[in-house]
């Protein structure tokens, strides 16, 4: 079998990168083929770890039994054709139980195989044949496999940051996109996405950690590192991961100070404040779209939380006028309608003709989660495309 | 390295193995202290390990009598760790270390009596200590650096024979304290988890019988853990222990509590005086207490930004940041304390275009729009009472307490 032996640069990674803890990756921290003897303990910088030669983006030896066993994705079919697919269309699918011991390095595809399985993955995003669920089920599990391979090789260089940035991507954007789509197992797709996000982000960060240079910051480092921040605004979010302030302990001063820190460090600040309008504002006029994907659950916490306070803090005798509310709000007026709604309150057409929120109504209820996005006003679409 | 000849090697060697012997058959705790204390550097010590340098073959002197070779295991893993501590080989002196922790730990645990508890404390104290230089020795030879993670396991190893029934379980408290120093070193503390559910749902022994010191480093290390979960008030009773009961002459552990404590007491609206700041040296404190008494926000913003590197790294940027709210809550009492002046009858009306102009003095500029928004929330979690009204764009207060005390409750609780 084919097998590379790591020299001491890459030695710092090899315990920790890897942090997909994919069942695969404890496997392959077990030291195998040591080039020197055991008696200097557990020297990690003398792991040797396999390397791929499969050429094509599904091995071919999966492709024939998934052929056999009708396991085709409708994206592997060759013309519809559910027992048959090509080397253009199978991808190589996750397999949770593989065992180290009998990975061959033929079913294992190197780094350039993966860039090109990957970019055709991310191509099939744009496709309107079918539902998203279906498109973001396939390429959910296969970018999972390229995961898999990536870590089975011990690839944690530079080389492969990019690739994970946009494994990162592709499911920040799923995370958005999944709101939209109806279904029953929408909320546990919706689950698992976040779980291999928060995933994906980690071994990210290692990844960024163990190459890191002195001084130097990776082209979109700040912006992923962002991330983090704005999946964890909320303490009680319950999404895995250290609390933010043992988390901004281990980050460079360089990366805190970064354009992109600042901004979710501002984000920040207003949520924890309940300043919601310092909070839509600086996201309407700051936010690249990553961020604002997965800060679209805090628009929405953040308005029902203004609706909450003007209905519970205003002169009884003065109904709060809608048209304000959707300019402080920064949604569309209808929208404010819908929201309040939601929030269990009544609006009423006043005497002049404008529609408006009567206050201290008693019956506020916090909307549900999965409930309506709508649009913050003033976001300046162009920078998010 | 002075000249050590080999007669003089052989007698220094003997006469060690005599004391560690001795030291343990009659039960002298603190000799074997003394014995194991590598980081102590006692030239007792340090002239043995060249001793064996010279002796090379010690083994040989153990096994040749009959007192030495039971404590052979322990006493030729201790040498072999003392003989690369001493040339500065330091992950050999560590792994050589663990070896000879792991033999102590195992002949500790057939002593049916806790006498050799403070030696065992100096085990685990070196192991920790070792273990850190031995990962700054591999971190500068561009290795990944794994040992204090493998002093971790065996900490909680001992921490397993400690933390029974028995007389031994007085020192499971200890053994934590260097577990907790280890995982917070190495960025895992959540691994504190599962130890201390284990001090504090044990009820075969009381906390309070544990040893003062380790009580008081407990919940040091437990009250900053609440810190980072942001749960002030359990953050509050576990520093005010430590500092209740930790020894007044350690002015160097009295401010590592109280740059602890002092942001959560922030956060429940107790402000500390100036001079308990300078007494210990609390400086990077000073404007923040400043802009919480005089309601100055862009005080408040500058002391963070100043002090911002070492906030972030202490784990308290967050909690000190959260005080704007009372920062604002300072200024518009100081607002009505000024209108109250010229105008007694008019004074409960905050005139939002008022509030922007205090904020314009402060240099930070906000629309009316924003000024709304504050004051909502400020009504919402009741640092203000009274009601917005957004017509008149006029905050109208309460005329009993307008301004509500924390009284040791975090805000919007």
């Amino acid at each position: 079998m084919n097998r590379r032996s790591r020299g001491s640069s890459s030695s710092s990674s090899s315990g920790s990168v890897g942090g997909a803890s994919d069942s695969y990756r404890r496997r392959s921290d077990v030291p195998r083929n040591r080039s020197n003897d055991n008696t200097k303990g557990g020297d990690s910088a003398d792991v040797s770890f396999i390397v791929g030669t499969c050429s094509s983006m599904c091995p071919e030896r999966e492709r024939v039994t998934r052929e056999r066993l009708r396991d085709l994705s409708v994206f592997e079919r060759l013309h519809g054709n559910p027992t048959k697919s090509s080397s253009d269309l199978a991808v190589k699918k996750f397999c949770r139980t593989l065992s180290a011991a009998d990975v061959q390095a033929s079913d294992v595809r190197p780094l350039s195989v993966l860039e090109e399985t990957l970019s055709y993955l991310l191509s099939l995003l744009d496709s309107r044949e079918h539902p998203f669920e279906v498109v973001h089920d396939f390429i959910f599990d296969r970018t999972r496999s390229i995961r898999q391979d990536l870590s089975i090789q011990n690839l944690a260089s530079e080389g492969v940051i990019h690739l994970y940035e946009e494994i990162v991507k592709f499911h920040v954007i799923s995370r958005q996109r999944l709101q939209g789509c109806s279904g029953t197992s929408i909320s546990s797709m919706h689950h698992l996405n976040m779980e291999q996000l928060a995933k994906t982000l980690t071994t990210l960060y290692n990844i960024y950690d163990a190459n890191r240079k002195p001084d130097y910051i990776y082209e979109n480092e700040a912006e992923f590192r962002s991330l983090y921040v704005l999946l964890h605004l909320n303490t009680s979010s319950g999404v895995m991961g250290e609390p933010l302030s043992l988390w901004f302990r281990k980050l460079t001063s360089n990366l805190i100070k970064s354009k992109e820190m600042c901004f979710v460090r501002k984000l920040l600040r207003s949520y924890r404040n309940g300043n919601y309008r310092s909070f839509l504002r600086t996201t309407a006029s700051e936010a690249t779209y990553l961020q604002y994907c997965i800060s679209e659950p805090h628009i929405r916490e953040m308005r029902s939380f203004a609706v909450e306070c003007i209905n519970n803090v205003c002169y009884k005798l003065q109904p709060y006028p809608l048209l304000r509310l959707s300019h402080n709000l920064m949604m569309k007026e209808m929208d404010v309608e819908s929201l309040c709604h939601e929030c269990g309150l009544e609006i009423r057409t006043d005497s002049d003709g404008s529609i408006v929120l009567p206050t201290k109504q008693t019956n506020f209820c916090r909307p549900k989660e999965g409930f309506r996005n709508y649009d913050l006003i003033g976001i300046e679409v162009e920078r998010l495309l | 390295m002075a000249y050590v000849s080999m007669g003089e090697a052989h007698r220094r060697i003997t006469e060690y193995l005599n004391r560690f012997c001795d030291a343990v058959s009659y039960q002298d705790s603190s000799m074997l202290c003394r014995l194991l204390s590598f980081s102590s550097n006692s030239p007792s010590l340090l002239s043995l390990a060249d001793a064996l340098n010279v002796f090379q073959d010690a083994s040989s002197l153990i096994r040749q009598s009959d007192k030495f070779s039971e404590y052979g295991e322990i006493l030729a893993h201790l040498f072999r760790s003392l003989q690369s501590y001493r040339v500065g080989n330091l992950v050999e002196a560590y792994l050589a270390f663990e070896k000879f922790a792991n033999a102590f730990v195992q002949e500790f645990r057939n002593w049916e009596s806790a006498w050799a508890l403070e030696a065992l404390y100096v085990v685990c104290y070196e192991v920790r200590i070792l273990a850190e230089k031995a990962d700054k020795e591999l971190t500068s030879n561009g290795k990944s650096p794994e040992k204090l993670k493998a002093a971790g396991s065996l900490l909680m190893k001992v921490f397993g024979v400690l933390a029974g029934k028995g007389p031994k379980r007085v020192g499971a408290l200890y053994v934590t304290c260097q577990l907790f120093k280890t995982y917070f070193k190495l960025g895992t503390v959540n691994l504190c988890r599962s130890v201390i559910r284990s001090i504090e749902t044990a009820r075969i022994f009381d906390f309070e019988e544990f040893p003062r010191r380790d009580k008081v480093t407990y919940m040091y290390y437990t009250g900053r853990l609440e810190v980072f979960n942001e749960n002030f008030p359990a953050a509050d009773t576990k520093l005010s222990y430590a500092l209740q009961h930790c020894n007044p002459k350690r002015e160097r552990n009295i401010r590592m509590i109280l740059k602890y404590l002092i942001p959560v007491k922030l956060s429940l609206g107790v402000i500390p005086k100036d001079e308990l700041l300078q007494k210990y040296n609390l400086h990077e404190y000073m404007n923040v207490v400043q802009a919480l008494r005089k309601g100055d926000l862009r005080l408040l913003r500058h002391a963070l930004q100043e002090h911002e590197d070492r906030f972030l790294r202490s784990g308290v940027y967050l909690v000190l940041e959260k005080l704007e709210l009372q920062v604002y809550q300072r200024l518009m009492k100081k607002i009505y304390i000024i209108q109250k002046l010229s105008d007694p009858a008019r004074a409960h009306q905050l005139k939002l275009e008022v509030i922007a102009k205090a904020l314009r003095w402060l240099e930070i500029d906000m629309d009316l729009d924003e000024v709304e928004c504050i004051m909502t929330i400020l009504i919402y979690k009741n640092l203000v009472k009274g009601y917005l009204a957004h017509k008149s764009k006029v905050v109208v207060l309460s005329k009993q307490d307008p301004f509500p005390k924390l009284n040791g409750k975090p805000v919007g609780s």
